[in-house]
């Protein structure tokens, strides 16, 4: 996990910085080329680390969700109203990410 | 990305001016005072109001709604929280129909406009300070202030983000529910045009009545926050 961790870490920090990289060396000519390139993969990127942190949580809580339901089924229904306004707090998270992606997309 | 067609893009001239998300909710407005009315006419007509209808009828309908509000608000406010009931029920049936009318092919629903959002949660966030205020008069300011006086500062801070942001976190979970699933389903209709859209039809209704129900059930807890005694 850990490595998988420092991996992805290192793949995003290394698009990023040689993206900014060969676009200051490239500069004028071609630049305009390398800034979308960059706000494609920000887009693609905001988009899918939102939707991996949401995702853990949404994960979480369902499962938390589904454990007390099974250790105790008459609680279910005062269960499920906290379960689904926590599932909407993540959610807000990931549509943030969504909103600001689909921004992204739109400049390209 | 071209823009598909929409019902809207046929309308003439002078109905034109009027942007297309309020012309929509100017629509879902008119179903809902329909749907009142005709609700209002078939409680009338019934010889035993107590006496439910048989079979779905309008009026079966919206008793269930009324009954899902009223049930809400009882449980997070209590038998106080009757008096605000009609504000929640009027956010979550206009927001609720409103959302059903995007899942009609050719009609965007007026809750994936940003702005018609940002108008629902400024209504709830003036309506529940303004609550606040009338039940518990100057103590409402109190809250802000933290639970000693000199830590005060920093509490006020604090608490002004923290109460800006939730209108615009409400309008914001709104509208990128609905916009991403209006999105979502638009793409995969244009992809596979046969079966593989009714998975996504059956998402966007349990979307559609998932945030109807949220946004109500958070302005409800806001309200329960404001008018509460015990700070």
């Amino acid at each position: 996990m850990r490595k998988l961790l420092s991996f992805v870490t290192a793949a995003v920090l290394g698009i990023f910085t040689s993206g900014v990289a060969m676009a200051a060396a490239e500069a004028a000519p071609a630049g305009g080329d390398y800034s979308r390139a960059a706000l494609a993969i920000a887009a693609g990127l905001a988009i899918a680390i939102g939707a991996f942190g949401a995702a853990l949580g949404q994960g979480r809580l369902a499962a938390a969700a589904m454990e007390s339901i099974g250790r105790n089924p008459n609680a279910a229904d005062r269960i499920q109203l906290p379960m689904i306004l926590g599932l909407a707090f993540i959610e807000a998270l990931a549509l943030y990410a969504f909103v600001i992606a689909f921004f992204l997309q739109g400049k390209i | 990305m071209e823009h598909p067609f929409t019902w809207y893009s046929l309308l003439p001239y002078p109905i034109n001016l009027i942007a297309e998300p309020n012309f929509t909710a100017l629509v879902v407005m008119l179903v809902l005072i329909v749907l009142a009315l005709a609700f209002r006419k078939s409680l009338q007509r019934a010889k035993d109001p107590a006496i439910p209808d048989e079979g779905v009828t309008v009026r079966n309908v919206m008793e269930v709604l009324v009954e899902i509000v009223v049930g809400l608000s009882d449980s997070i406010i209590g038998k106080k929280g009757r008096k605000y009931v009609p504000l929640f029920g009027t956010l979550f049936l206009f927001i609720l129909i409103g959302n059903f009318f995007g899942l009609i092919p050719g009609i965007t629903p007026p809750t994936s406009d940003f702005f018609v959002n940002l108008g629902m949660g400024l209504v709830v966030f003036v309506a529940y300070n303004y609550f606040g205020v009338r039940e518990n008069g100057a103590h409402y300011f109190k809250q802000f202030m933290g639970p000693m006086l000199l830590l005060a500062p920093l509490f006020i801070l604090i608490e002004f983000f923290s109460h800006i942001f939730r209108p615009i976190s409400l309008s914001i979970r709104l509208f990128g529910n609905m916009f991403g699933d209006h999105l979502v389903l638009e793409i995969f209709s244009n992809l596979t045009k046969l079966v593989i859209p009714v998975a996504f039809y059956i998402l966007g209704s349990l979307v559609s009545v998932i945030q109807a129900a949220v946004f109500m059930i958070l302005s409800v807890i806001y309200v329960a926050m404001a008018i509460s005694h015990e700070h």
